[in-house]
């Protein structure tokens, strides 16, 4: 299934959750945040989160500079 | 009642209907603790002061370097070397000498820290460190005061707030549970002094918005700044019912 993440379009299996993203990305699971069509999912709950065909993933770090 | 110095100091609020004298009131009666002098609370603060907030507590244990002077823009050069607070206060007090300054030159012991909180309406936390965001957090969701969050490095930034006086808000570590410091830091990655200019000067205006009446638009709201389209993205932040700082709140 085709799915966004950070505006480019990534084909995936279908049910995949989150978490198996991140992973398939090579992407930290620590200081990331993730929004699902503009929606933040809490670390919490990326095991039980399936994707669906057409979404938007919004991927990014924690900032802590100031 | 406001003055004649401060219907002359403060017209062009009066002017607005949003704020008018009711609303000065109010930012008179407002006490503020902002949490990081660098390039967040610098704006912040200066902004704040000429608006009228009425008690602004400042801290921060650091001193002026060189290095501060591109983006920090309550100090000079020949404050090089001096407490960060120390400055900002009288600055702070230079342009609005009508309002009450305290400053806070140390690293706050959790205990101090809340102590202060029961002395604040609300805070800006204008710190550059994760371990700094998660007590303040902590400190703020246990107090109930409200929070107003910025961060920034290179050409991005992020905005927040949370008002931990409503039940069921979500809080910072709602979104960011690690505490493990990001390795990107302002000192081995850069930051442009606009951006972080542009969020500090944000919260400030949230900080106003707040204390007039005026609804947040960004409560329980992730904004990103991108410095370089000038484009901003905005999430929802829902509350972890597992979030071990808020989650039974």
């Amino acid at each position: 299934m085709k799915i966004h993440v950070n505006e480019q379009v990534l084909e995936l299996a279908e049910n995949t959750n989150i978490e198996q993203l991140l992973v398939h990305l090579d992407k930290p699971l620590i200081g990331s945040a993730v929004a699902v069509n503009q929606d933040i999912i809490s670390r919490s709950h990326w095991a039980d989160t399936i994707l669906n065909e057409g979404d938007n993933i919004s991927l990014f770090q924690a900032i802590a500079g100031g | 009642m406001l003055n004649d110095d401060e219907l002359l100091r403060y017209s062009r609020h009066l002017l607005l209907e949003d704020v008018g004298e009711t609303g000065q009131q109010a930012l008179k009666n407002a006490k503020v603790l902002i949490i990081g002098m660098g390039g967040l609370g610098s704006p912040a603060s200066l902004y704040l002061a000429a608006a009228g907030v009425g008690h602004i507590v400042l801290n921060d244990f650091d001193h002026i370097e060189v290095s501060n002077l591109q983006r920090q823009i309550s100090y000079q050069s020949d404050d090089i070397g001096e407490a960060k607070v120390e400055v900002a206060k009288r600055k702070l007090q230079q342009i609005n000498p009508e309002i009450k300054v305290r400053s806070i030159n140390k690293a706050m012991p959790e205990m101090q820290l809340t102590m202060e909180l029961t002395m604040a309406d609300l805070v800006l936390d204008c710190t550059d460190n994760m371990a700094s965001r998660q007590l303040i957090n902590k400190a703020c969701v246990d107090a109930k005061v409200p929070l107003i969050v910025g961060a920034a490095i290179r050409f991005e930034g992020q905005l927040m707030f949370f008002d931990h006086s409503e039940t069921d808000s979500p809080c910072y570590h709602c979104l960011f549970p690690s505490s493990e410091e990001q390795t990107l830091n302002c000192s081995n990655s850069g930051i442009i002094g606009p951006v972080v200019g542009t969020i500090g000067t944000l919260q400030a205006l949230e900080a106003i918005k707040y204390f007039v009446g005026l609804p947040s638009g960004i409560k329980n709201k992730l904004k990103l700044f991108d410095g370089k389209s000038l484009d901003w993205q905005t999430f929802t932040i829902n509350k972890d019912p597992k979030c071990t700082v808020c989650g039974q709140h």
